[in-house]
């Protein structure tokens, strides 16, 4: 590209140092933040101030924090189902629904087996419920893809439709098994007390945040370490040599998205021991399904980071909304913008990390 | 400085009068980010002579005929045609002024005649095409140097041969005076190379220059009236023909001495180890494999010749247990194989290096270490460190140039990586596998690589190694085989012993004429 004088051309890089890998994740915050200190300038609002208040409010304050946990929970789920299919080239983008099928059957284990079992194992069994139904909605999906190639994109993107209606059927469409039958009011019947966790002391943190963090570092370790890992990390990087090796890609295949599924199904659990206690609606207004492939994508697929991104955009929420409330109101939409280009710098900056920017002055040619 | 000294080259040229050059790069420097591809080349082209550049992969010949042919514009340095000096901008510039260049890889549409290819692009056509007069042009333009062709053939129709002469009829019809021919004969069979020669011939009787952009050294000798060496972006020798032979040629390729004589078995073979008896394959209808039956014995090396397509990749696969065959028998070490899958026939002894090493025998993302893991025998958990001493022994017995065993073999060179897929197929796998299926092990290697791949499968062989050595180099079959077999269209259609071997009748089989 020619700019007067100058010429600009990007090169590739032939190693990308270290430095860069924390260097540009950094620069893009850094941009991402004056872009929406534009707007927050035009709309008559302190730049630095409303960015203090932001940090204080998802981050640095003890509420903003436990807060921020309490979102980025599900969200690591998400984010690590996500990963866990796209670094195989899976593209699962049925998080979402998946994630709504693991709060159903994680309601109904709480309701009706929960109170047949012992206080102990009452809610590791509502997890679980909840994980297998989430696999269980992959299962098709995963089928097609497996034995007959079918894009599991449109698949799994189509079933979030689906699983949306079931919910919302379930508590506004009838009255059945998961609507509280103690009103009239539309809302979930809420699960057995044995099957709930309490959060920590006032906070809105819940337990299952150990239980996110250490799937994360298990899945990063397992992953490294066995065969499975191995297999799959063959088979993503070469379908031929898979092959070649003997492996076998219709199981892998389906293994891959079936617990992709399950992650995302465990989030919606994990929603239900924690905060709801039910069925709720609400779960569908927050979008942890598709915020858990944009973490997993500024992850860049890795699970340990995955937990990082998930906290980040937690915080930006948490943060975000909470500037609403504030001697100068900050609407939501300003904040969204800042997650946008938060997320648009991001995945731009990668370019810099592949890329060398050169600048040069031509000098003008005559022509031949 | 360096201008200056372009000016002063250009200007002797003039003076010298009769030496008028064609075409002439002086001082030529073209930089890629991280590699020097043209240090200060120097290269003389006179008119009617067939010129040779020939070099290693990376060497810097393909990046000189682009400068030559306009493709790429030099950083440093000066083009000059007829002695005068020239900036092309693009390779229309460029065959404006006469230089056309046939690239490696054709750029036809497929969907189009031959005709229509042939004056696809060019400027000065009438608006009303009349297709007969056309047509006839082309076949006129045809027919003159030798070429022949239906200028109403569809060019999807043709072989690789064809396509080629089609290229070339397109750069005379355009005008063309001097041609760069890139790796002209990586895809034709002996006879299709020969039908070339002579068009080449018959160009430089008409006057015509030819550079010829090559890395096979045997061919180079037939045809060239002058070679250009080039061995890391420079310049390391110029000879006229019948000055250096190829044993001297090869060395100024690699820089050291080089052995391409024939290696034959030392040892008396031994019992069989690999048995194929009337096997075939027939899908959708069609005869892939027939009737293909013979046995390779420990301590030799069976080559399988024939032009690429005539079922040497469904006859790899066969044997190696990626597709089982529709008919037929194959034993290794007495056991029936048929259709077990490839893991068992594996346990049954057969090691596999597949024709694309890196994508079906490598993963390219993985390391040395993980791709040395592939063909291992894992538990729940993946024992790395075994393959990481095993990986380092490998790098120092066979010199494979990596930083460390941890990098991804697509970042190594095509020799390097092919030297890791022997190392595990030939070692790796103990010594209970003893037949070893190689594809084309030395497709686009450089001359250095071919010899120590050579080196690997002949001391192989001499291990005791029941060898299946699948080809479309022929030289490679003719260096190594004990016993040469020729492919074509799905059977054996030529047989004769590696040390008795008819070259004329080869290549006639090959080509389907026996």
């Amino acid at each position: 590209m020619n700019v007067g004088n100058w010429r600009v051309d990007l090169e590739p890089r032939l190693t990308s140092p270290k430095w860069l890998y924390a260097a540009v994740p950094i620069g893009s915050l850094f941009c991402a933040f004056i872009v929406g200190g534009v707007f927050l300038a035009f709309t008559g609002h302190s730049p630095i101030g409303t960015f203090a208040l932001l940090i204080d409010r998802g981050f640095t304050s003890t509420r903003g924090i436990t807060n921020t946990l309490g979102t980025a929970t599900p969200l690591i789920c998400t984010g690590l189902a996500a990963a866990f299919a796209f670094r195989m080239n899976l593209f699962n983008i049925g998080e979402e629904g998946q994630m709504y099928l693991g709060m159903i059957g994680s309601a109904w284990a709480g309701i009706a087996l929960a109170g047949y079992l012992p206080g102990f194992a009452a809610v590791p069994v509502v997890l679980l419920t909840g994980a297998c139904t989430g696999a269980l909605w992959v299962l098709v999906p995963a089928v097609l893809r497996a034995k007959m190639g079918t894009s599991e994109i449109v698949s799994t993107l189509l079933l979030n439709y689906v699983a949306l209606n079931l919910v919302n059927y379930f508590i506004f469409g009838s009255r059945g098994f998961f609507r509280d039958p103690t009103t009239s009011f539309p809302q979930g019947r809420v699960i057995e007390a044995s099957a709930r966790l309490s959060s920590f002391g006032s906070t809105r943190t819940y337990p299952t945040v150990i239980i996110a963090v250490g799937l994360a570092v298990g899945l990063y370790w397992f992953m490294k370490r066995s065969n499975y890992g191995y297999e799959t990390s063959v088979l993503a990087d070469s379908p031929n040599t898979a092959r070649y090796a003997g492996m076998n890609a219709t199981k892998l295949t389906l293994s891959v998205l079936l617990f992709s599924g399950a992650l995302a199904g465990l989030a919606g659990a994990m929603y239900v021991v924690g905060p709801a206690g039910k069925v709720d609606p609400g779960l569908l207004q927050v979008g942890f399904g598709y915020a858990g492939i944009v973490v997993a994508a500024l992850a860049r697929y890795n699970f340990m980071a995955v937990v990082l991104t998930a906290i980040l955009f937690a915080g930006l929420r948490e943060g975000g909304a909470s500037l609403q409330i504030s001697t100068n109101p900050v609407p939501i939409s300003i904040a969204v913008v800042l997650q946008g280009a938060v997320l648009l710098f991001a995945l731009g900056g990668e370019v810099f990390r592949r890329n060398r920017l050169r600048v040069r002055r031509v000098q003008q040619t005559v022509g031949a | 400085m360096s201008n200056a000294s372009s000016e002063a080259a250009l200007g002797s040229h003039r003076l010298g009068g009769a030496t008028l050059f064609a075409l002439s790069a002086r001082h030529v420097t073209k930089r890629f980010p991280g590699v020097l591809a043209n240090d200060h080349v120097d290269f003389d082209l006179l008119p009617g002579e067939v010129h040779t550049l020939l070099g290693e992969n990376g060497a810097g010949k393909s990046t000189l005929a682009s400068v030559l042919c306009g493709l790429y514009k030099p950083d440093e340095g000066a083009v000059l045609r007829n002695g005068t000096q020239i900036r092309l901008t693009s390779p229309r510039h460029g065959l404006q002024n006469g230089i056309a260049m046939v690239h490696q890889h054709f750029r036809l549409v497929d969907r189009f005649s031959v005709a229509e290819n042939v004056v696809l692009g060019h400027r000065n056509l009438p608006f009303r095409l009349r297709t007969n007069d056309l047509e006839n042009q082309v076949a006129e333009v045809a027919e003159r140097f030798g070429l022949p062709l239906d200028p109403k053939a569809s060019v999807g129709d043709l072989s690789a041969g064809q396509r080629q002469r089609v290229e070339i009829v397109k750069a005379l019809y355009q005008g063309a005076e001097i041609l760069l021919l890139d790796e002209p004969t990586a895809l034709l069979a002996p006879p299709e190379v020969e039908k070339l020669f002579e068009t080449v011939r018959a160009m430089t009787q008409a006057g015509k220059s030819v550079v010829f952009v090559s890395h096979k050294l045997g061919e180079v000798v037939d045809i060239s009236d002058r070679v250009t060496v080039m061995r890391d972006g420079r310049v390391t020798g110029s000879v006229a023909r019948g000055e250096a032979d190829t044993r001297k040629l090869a060395e100024l390729m690699v820089g050291r001495d080089i052995d391409l004589s024939p290696r034959r078995s030392r040892v008396a073979a031994q019992d069989t180890l690999l048995h194929l008896d009337n096997v075939g394959l027939t899908r959708d209808g069609v005869d892939h494999i027939s009737q293909v039956s013979f046995s390779v014995r420990a301590g030799e090396i069976v080559g399988i010749a024939g032009v690429s397509g005539n079922g040497q990749r469904e006859l790899a696969e066969i044997v190696a247990g990626l597709q089982a065959p529709t008919s037929g028998e194959i034993l290794i070490n007495g056991a029936r194989v048929n259709g077990i899958g490839i893991r068992n026939v594996r346990k049954a002894g057969l090691a596999y290096v597949p024709e694309d090493r890196l994508g079906t025998g490598l993963a390219p993302s993985l390391s040395i270490v993980d791709n040395l893991v592939l063909t291992r025998k894992r538990g729940f958990f993946v024992d790395r460190k075994a393959a990481l001493d095993e990986a380092e022994a490998f790098i120092k017995q066979l010199e494979i140039k990596t930083p460390h065993a941890h990098t991804a073999t697509r970042k190594l060179s095509g020799g390097n990586s092919q030297k890791v897929l022997l190392a595990r197929e030939i070692f790796a796998a103990g010594d209970n596998s003893r037949v070893l299926v190689v594809c084309s092990p030395t497709r686009g290697l450089d001359v250095g690589a071919v010899e120590a791949v050579h080196k690997l499968l002949d001391e192989a062989r001499a291990a005791g190694k029941a060898i299946l050595l699948i080809s479309e180099d022929l030289d490679e079959v003719l260096t190594l085989a004990d016993r040469v077999m020729v492919l074509y269209r799905g059977s054996v259609v030529h047989e004769a012993l590696g040390s008795e071997v008819d070259v004329e009748l080869v290549g006639l089989a090959m080509a389907g004429l026996s």
